[in-house]
């Protein structure tokens, strides 16, 4: 089967217009970075109890996507599904970006940016997770750019080689980012589960921003994409949800169950916004709803619908991703352990994170420019393929839509020119 | 300059580096004294509740940042006062709580850049010049005795000790400047001043040491020393 590659033209008001409001929002984070370089982070929303905010937020959701799309990928690479093959290299490219925009979330969160390309290869430090994973994430850019090549050169062998170690090197990449918390001394860090519930979330929220992508990227540009697939891909992150869902809910219940991470884990799961991002937005907007629409025949067959389920998707991974990092600064270490604070110069007991302009124009400058190279991406590299097709063996799903649909077979393509 | 002769200088040169290099490593360690191991002693019974010398001492000698924020002030060593839990009227206790120069020190463990080490002496050190500043000590340390330049310090009622720039991490070094000279910590010789004498800093190797004799002669307690960081901070009357 051949498939031809043709980029966009590029030509219309709308896809200039889109560009300039990209770079518009690039200048903006460079111009909330540079404010942040010139008088400290304290334009931030950060504190010193909680050193971390929305950019290592948006870091880790970023990393973790990638790892979705090269699944997404890996279906042709690995297991040599050849339907899957029109959208290996889209898939390939956004899993290189994300790996980007999360480099540059965690480089322009730092307090001495100035010092970030220099001191770490200077005097690099083998113990820090902090360390490592940038290696991980460097090395992980270049294996995409290696797998991109050999996708863009037709190279068989190669593209299976590179399919296999990416995904490996990305199971790598998403246990270092997890360890980042987990191998830290404080109550809601420090679980073993993290990085397995991580890597879980990672690959259901990539699977669903991976079908976002691609069926609004068919439809816009007017390019047939066979419903089968869709379905399909919709019923493999039904799969992924279930698994992060069983991974997280884990996770839960062991220090919920443990005396000595029960009050904090208490106060994640029941108290304050932390309990209405977990049971509304993780587990019930993000995961049960989703999962539900997916399994049902009716909904599950209706690109509409898997459209749907995976925006609730994202957003619940967003969730997932805030509720690692931030309640477990906010909640304070025990320092005392069977007394109370009374009174201190520092605020000791729990504190909140709120969310500063700036610091939000920076995290929007990231993901822009993210988004500005991709749309220049499918402009000038062979990404989008002209159309995509599933071949016999989807013929089960095929006669699944024919008994679920009302009118015939003929909806099969989500769109057509 | 021929190859050779290129070749034979450029080996001279690298030698008599590293042979350099090497010695002062030896002197520098030798001058660290292997056998020094600095710890501390607060005696609470000693330490009145509503003193603050020891606080202000170490603003003053440190330059130690106080911008009339609570969210980005910065304190190297805080009272804090504490209380039983579940007992409304029980006796309350306060206490100066400092970074703890744990033997095995997570902030240390997890520095990307090895901007904070521990000295051969036990002082858990910040190099200013290093840190990048990712925050990542402050998250680690159990204690949070870790803390952060937010914004650019304008006080700096101490010129002979530098201050820090915004952007780095800071914590406590013991007055590492001041050991090192054969003085005693800008908090010990406050408290000594202000009459109550609860702070004690010297050598946990030796035996003899005023320290030493505290430890063995008093029940001591440390904070959180479950963590397995071995803490050497050590309080009486707690």
């Amino acid at each position: 089967m051949d498939i031809h590659y043709q980029p966009l033209e590029g030509r219309s008001p709308g896809y200039r217009l889109l560009l300039a409001v990209l770079l518009s929002l690039v200048a903006a984070g460079f111009f909330a970075t540079f404010q942040m370089i010139e008088h400290g982070i304290h334009l931030s929303g950060m504190t010193n109890r909680v050193p971390w905010g929305l950019q290592i937020v948006m870091a880790i959701f970023y990393i973790g996507l990638s790892a979705g799309s090269l699944v997404v990928s890996g279906l042709y690479g690995i297991f040599g599904k050849l339907e899957y093959k029109p959208f290996a290299r889209i898939a390939a490219f956004m899993a290189m970006l994300f790996l980007v925009a999360g480099l540059l979330s965690i480089v322009t969160d730092q307090g001495r940016i100035d010092r970030v390309f220099v001191e770490p290869f200077a005097h690099l430090n083998p113990t820090s997770m902090f360390s490592i994973n940038p290696a991980l994430y460097i090395g992980h850019i270049m294996i995409c750019i290696f797998y991109l090549w050999a996708l863009f050169k037709e190279k068989g062998n190669l593209t299976k080689f590179s399919s296999v170690l990416v995904v490996l090197w990305a199971l790598c990449v998403h246990t270092g980012t997890g360890a980042i918390f987990a191998f830290v001394p404080r109550e809601l860090y420090n679980t073993a589960l993290l990085p397995p519930s991580f890597v879980a979330a990672a690959l259901s929220s990539g699977a669903a921003l991976m079908i976002l992508v691609l069926v609004s990227l068919f439809r816009i540009t007017g390019r047939v994409l066979d419903r089968v697939l869709v379905i399909w891909l919709g019923r493999l992150l039904a799969v992924f949800i279930i698994v992060a869902m069983y991974v997280i809910l884990i996770e839960n219940v062991h220090r919920l169950y443990l005396i000595e991470s029960r009050e904090a884990t208490g106060a994640l799961l029941f108290h304050g916004y932390s309990a209405w991002l977990f049971w509304g937005g993780l587990i019930g907007l993000g995961s049960v709803v989703p999962a539900l629409l997916l399994f049902r025949r009716r909904t599950g067959t209706s690109v509409r619908w898997i459209v749907f389920a995976s925006v609730l998707v994202v957003a619940g991974v967003v969730c997932e991703r805030y509720l690692i990092v931030l309640p477990g600064l906010e909640h304070p270490p025990d320092l005392f352990p069977g007394y109370e604070i009374v009174a201190s110069p520092l605020d000791e007991g729990i504190v909140t994170y709120s969310l500063s302009f700036l610091e939000a124009l920076q995290a929007l400058g990231v993901l822009s420019l993210i988004g500005f190279i991709f749309v220049l991406g499918l402009k000038y590299l062979p990404l989008l393929p002209t159309e995509a097709r599933a071949h016999g063996e989807s013929q089960m799903l095929r006669e699944l839509i024919a008994s679920v649909d009302r009118e015939p077979v003929e909806g099969e393509v989500v769109s057509r020119r | 300059m021929k190859r050779r002769e290129f070749l034979r200088k450029g080996g001279w040169f690298l030698v008599g580096t590293g042979c350099g290099r090497g010695l002062l490593m030896v002197a520098a360690a030798s001058a660290a004294g292997a056998d020094t191991r600095w710890g501390m002693v607060i005696d609470l019974t000693r330490c009145p509740a509503d003193c603050r010398a020891c606080v202000q001492a170490c603003r003053q000698e440190n330059n130690v940042a106080l911008h009339g924020d609570t969210r980005h002030d910065i304190h190297w060593i805080r009272k804090v006062t504490i209380r039983k839990k579940h007992q409304p009227d029980g006796r309350e206790v306060s206490l100066p709580v400092l970074c703890n120069h744990c033997d095995h020190p997570p902030c240390a463990q997890v520095c990307p850049v090895k901007a904070t080490t521990q000295r051969p002496d036990g002082i858990v050190i910040v190099d200013h010049h290093r840190c990048i500043g990712c925050r990542y000590c402050l998250i680690a340390c159990p204690y949070n005795a870790r803390f952060f330049n937010y914004r650019e310090n304008e006080d700096w009622p101490n010129p002979e000790y530098p201050k820090r720039s915004h952007g780095v991490a800071e914590s406590c070094h013991l007055c590492a400047h001041r050991l090192d000279q054969g003085l005693q910590p800008a908090c010990v010789d406050a408290c000594r001043q202000a009459g109550a004498g609860a702070l004690v800093v010297g050598n946990l190797n030796d035996p003899e040491s005023e320290i030493s004799r505290l430890i063995a002669g008093n029940p001591v307690q440390r904070i959180r020393p479950d963590l397995g960081t071995e803490p050497k901070v050590h309080y009486i009357g707690l």
